[in-house]
């Protein structure tokens, strides 16, 4: 145990965020090599309704709302929506913020991150913990989740909830110690190289596709699209 | 019917295609999270009863992303069954919506467009014209 846990501290490290980096590069130079950039399409500005902004919320606008928001994923799904931000947030916050990660790097590098306090990167790690059980129960048991559910979708879930799960356990110094902050390095090394070239990899897709790629659905109107 | 059943799938020509456009369509299928999000944006989804084989990214995984996982290896009552997902069980009216911002009626006119080179076609009650529809009318006596 003493060797990998010397394994999972020293060299697995560099390697993970190694593969991490340079897998992340990969993607996104995939994603630029797939797209190219929007013709730019100038239209003249249509003058703007004198008074528009002033005018009293009609019946008709408040319709337009509701069909807005009905549309919207939180007023279709609000649960699901909910607890996948909510999720989400916690996988980013949780592990960038935690005060045990932050003075490794301090003294590794004394570089000082920003962190957060331990009850609440606690309090993180058990919503998060929460939530993947709750997408857990909805792989099992919601038929629609269930008929597009393979072992690969199960070992994502898995992957991606074990290093908080190990992390918990360590931080309540519960089971031998040297054992679970091993496997929760060795949890988190695993998940770093799979994050590039998983289904995890929606993390980078997501943003480029949102941000960069002019659509329907995008954030803003992006530059980039998919027809060569 | 009966006589494309028998004619063996020309590899080939399917591989072709799915080499094509690879890259695109792999990285939209590893970007599936399987979140099953889009389901409620098909109208076909919600009017069939909630039945998962009209969800969105179900006709995907199990069209196009079969064809990937086994490129091209499979037999022609798997692209049967395919023809029936993504012709029967989509209109392709582009209406779907994938949070991730999967274009997922491309990959599902992608999908017709292999089929098509199995000489598989999606078949309407109505169609004219069509190599069923042709075969159906030189079969009947009034048929020319």
């Amino acid at each position: 145990m003493s060797l990998l846990y010397e394994l999972a501290r020293g060299p697995l490290v560099w390697i993970s965020v190694l593969v991490f980096l340079c897998g992340i590069a990969f993607r996104a130079r995939q994603l630029f090599s797939l797209t190219s950039k929007k013709e730019r399409i100038f239209c003249p500005a249509r003058p703007a309704e004198k008074g528009s902004q002033s005018l009293p919320l009609t019946d008709e606008k408040k319709i337009e709302r509701i069909v807005a928001f009905q549309n919207w994923l939180v007023g279709k799904n609000p649960v699901m929506a909910i607890i996948s931000f909510v999720f989400h947030g916690c996988l980013f916050i949780a592990p960038l913020f935690a005060l045990g990660h932050s003075l490794l790097v301090y003294e590794s590098w004394k570089i000082v991150l920003p962190s957060l306090p331990d009850g609440l990167i606690d309090f993180l790690t058990i919503v998060l913990l929460a939530c993947g059980f709750f997408f857990l129960m909805r792989r099992m048991f919601v038929p629609r989740v269930q008929a597009i559910s393979s072992a690969y979708d199960y070992g994502v879930l898995f992957l991606t909830v074990v290093p908080f799960l190990t992390g918990f356990f360590a931080y309540h110094q519960w089971f031998d110690y040297k054992t679970v902050i091993t496997l929760h390095m060795l949890a988190g090394e695993a998940m770093l190289i799979a994050i590039p070239f998983s289904k995890i990899g929606h993390m980078v897709f997501f943003f480029f596709v949102r941000i960069l790629v002019g659509s329907e659905t995008s954030f803003w109107r992006g530059n980039r699209t998919w027809s060569p | 019917m009966s006589q494309h059943i028998q004619q063996p799938v020309d590899e080939k020509k399917m591989n072709e295609l799915l080499r094509q456009k690879k890259s695109r369509m792999k990285l939209c299928l590893a970007a599936c999270a399987g979140c099953s999000l889009c389901a409620d944006s098909c109208f076909l989804f919600r009017g069939h009863d909630k039945d998962p084989r009209y969800m969105p990214s179900y006709k995907v995984v199990h069209s196009l992303g079969t064809l990937y996982r086994r490129m091209g290896r499979v037999t022609r009552a798997q692209l049967e069954e395919m023809k029936e997902l993504i012709w029967r069980n989509c209109v392709l009216c582009g209406r779907c919506y994938c949070p991730f911002g999967i274009d997922i009626p491309y990959m599902i006119a992608f999908a017709r467009r292999i089929l098509r080179t199995q000489g598989i076609y999606g078949m309407y009650p109505h169609t004219v014209g069509g190599p069923e529809a042709e075969r159906r009318d030189s079969a009947s006596p009034q048929g020319g």
